[in-house]
């Protein structure tokens, strides 16, 4: 029993998209511009030339954040949407009814409906794809050429995301919120 | 009890076997053949609209991955605050025993089953599987969801309205308070559930809080008085006998009184949003006070029918019977406003030009096909309202 979270040392990001490209191809996502479970984030470049902010211009990749305090789990009325024993939040389509509630609740805009089953999809960590074939990487995480994402057990100490965790500082998207996410941006 | 005794119980339920001739047999004046062909027409829609849905799924709605939520949720909030206020307004008499309340009694909850199972048959084509709903609801229970209990509460609501129903048309007034009572209460926390559907989301700091549960009830209350009104109208055809007046004046003079405080959620509301300065919301709270809906929702379901009730202490039955309408239009609305703003702030993950413009608010326009199945409701709702008025007597008995 793993506790899986991932570590995205997000300035490194060129934004050349590969990990969207990635997920779609590994997790069969359909196309069309709303079918998605990653996506990179582009600010808009600030200030008037020449005194334009470089700084301003980050790149935001991100995906489901797999909260520990899933906000999209509470709110489903059937446990569609659940915790595996991975602590990784999935949708079970058999039971997932498309009442959209997640959609709304989930503060990070991270799920959609998959037009095959008509149920909600979303980022799984390519679970019943590399993890179920035994492989350790995220397909977005192997194919990143900057590489942006670490994923592993957060409960292991040896794992590669606890040491970049113990040794570089991180935040979280929205803490606020309370929902505990379980992907870390390193500053 | 056995068998027998159901059996026996069930088959003494008084009421008139209608053909389809009887149906068709009402006065040939234009308001009514306007009435007819207006119900004709949106039961029509209710099948195309369907139909479509059927063949097309979602992708027939307006709904997005942003606005996941369109107008057959706020249509259906609609019909169940419909429900829960005729629900409440019906209970006056029979629960509470308010004698001058009973005459409406059979007729306001005989109306609150109408409009729930109306706001059911919308619901139905905006969850994607409402046949997977029944079976999951009971097997695995998500209890946290706001929404599990609103629905589960529902059907445990629609089930005691109707035994409350039955023991009404069987002048078993002791019976019918019993019910009447439980599904009372049943269906008030079904209905605060209902707006905790939205308290609860802290992903939208605009409908976040007790707000939603509380305010519900007052307007379900509201809309129940409303519809009284129209139901009565439409029963006397605007000529109210002396007992009606009296009970509609004493209704309208309590709506004097529910609407006021309304005013007070209302400003209250907007005042904290705009100028509690809560970030997602302050900006939220400045876009709905400057969009039209929000003040076709003030003026129709609240400015227009407080005017009508002050200027004669709401001894105005008629004008109030007009004021009524406007109310409902008002009411419908503000059941859409309050689907529409929790949604209208984009999340905000900096999606900017990969997958979508900046929207700085999140668009929704109803398609047709949403439009279509929401008159049908309606449709749904006065057809089976008319077809109750020709089965059962829900006029008081002659003896009470
Ligand atoms: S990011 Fe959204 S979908 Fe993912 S676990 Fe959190 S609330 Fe659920
Ligand atoms: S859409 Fe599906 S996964 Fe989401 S809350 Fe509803 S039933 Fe659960
Ligand atoms: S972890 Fe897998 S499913 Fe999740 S975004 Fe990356 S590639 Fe897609």
């Amino acid at each position: 029993m793993a506790r899986y979270g991932m570590a995205l040392d997000y300035k490194n990001c060129i934004n050349c998209k590969a990990c969207e490209v990635a997920c779609k191809e590994e997790n069969g996502i359909l196309m069309g511009a709303d079918k998605h479970r990653i996506w990179v984030g582009t600010g808009e470049i600030e200030g008037e030339y020449p005194l334009l902010s470089i700084a301003s211009n980050t790149f935001y990749p991100s995906q489901c954040q797999h909260c520990d305090d899933a906000p999209c789990q509470e709110v489903c009325p059937t446990n569609a949407t659940y915790y595996d024993e991975n602590s990784i939040v999935r949708v079970d389509p058999e039971k997932c009814i498309l009442c959209s509630y997640c959609m709304n609740a989930c503060p990070y805009d991270a799920r959609y409906v998959d037009d095959r089953t008509v149920t909600v999809d979303k980022c799984n960590f390519c679970t019943d794809t590399r993890l179920d074939r035994g492989e350790v990487t995220t397909a977005c995480q192997a194919t990143c050429p900057t590489k942006v994402r670490i994923f592993g057990d957060l409960d292991d100490p040896e794992s590669e995301i606890s040491q970049v965790l113990r040794e570089r500082e991180s935040k979280t998207l929205k803490a606020h919120l309370g929902t505990n996410p379980k992907l870390f941006y390193l500053l | 009890m056995n068998i027998k005794d159901i059996k026996e119980f069930v088959a003494t339920i008084p009421y008139n076997k209608v053909s389809i001739k009887d149906l068709l047999a009402f006065e040939k004046t234009p308001r009514n053949m306007l009435l007819a062909v207006l119900i004709v027409a949106f039961l029509a829609m209710f099948v195309i609209g369907v139909a479509i849905y059927l063949k097309h799924g979602h992708h027939a709605y307006g709904v997005t991955r942003e606005h996941p939520w369109g107008l057959l949720i706020a249509v259906y909030i609609f019909f169940v605050v419909s429900s829960t206020g005729l629900c409440i307004v019906g209970s006056l008499g029979d629960v509470f025993g308010f004698k001058d309340y009973m005459m409406i009694s059979k007729r306001a909850i005989f109306g609150s089953i109408v409009t729930i199972l109306a706001g059911f048959a919308v619901i139905a084509f905006e969850i994607g599987h409402p046949v997977t709903m029944l079976i999951y609801n009971v097997l695995t229970p998500g209890f946290t969801s706001a929404i599990w209990w609103m629905g589960t509460l529902y059907g445990m609501y629609l089930t005691f309205m109707i035994i409350e129903f039955v023991f009404l048309l069987k002048n078993d007034m002791k019976m019918a308070k019993y019910f009447g009572l439980t599904g009372l209460l049943v269906g008030l926390s079904a209905h605060s559930n209902l707006g905790s559907v939205f308290g609860f989301l802290n992903a939208r700091p605009i409908s976040n809080g007790v707000y939603y549960p509380t305010y519900f009830i007052l307007t379900a209350f509201i809309t129940g008085i409303y519809l009284a009104f129209i139901m009565y109208g439409f029963r006397y055809k605007l000529k109210f006998p002396e007992n009606a007046t009296k009970m509609l004046v004493n209704l309208g003079k309590i709506q004097g009184l529910l609407l006021s405080i309304l005013i007070f959620f209302v400003t209250w509301k907007m005042l904290t949003d705009v100028y509690g300065g809560m970030p997602n919301r302050a900006e939220v709270g400045v876009h709905i006070f400057e969009s039209w809906t929000f003040w076709a929702e003030v003026i129709l379901a609240i400015f227009i029918p407080l005017f009508i009730i002050l200027k004669d202490m709401g001894r105005n039955v008629l004008g109030m019977f007009w004021a009524s309408m406007s109310g409902m239009v008002g009411i419908m609305f503000m059941r859409y406003n309050l689907v529409h703003d929790t949604q209208l702030k984009p999340l905000q993950m900096l999606k900017k030009t990969e997958y979508q413009l900046t929207p700085e608010w999140v668009h929704y326009l109803p398609s047709s096909t949403e439009v279509m199945i929401s008159l049908g409701g309606l449709g749904l709702c006065l057809a089976m309202y008319y077809v109750g008025t020709k089965v059962f007597n829900l006029d008081a008995d002659e003896h009470h």
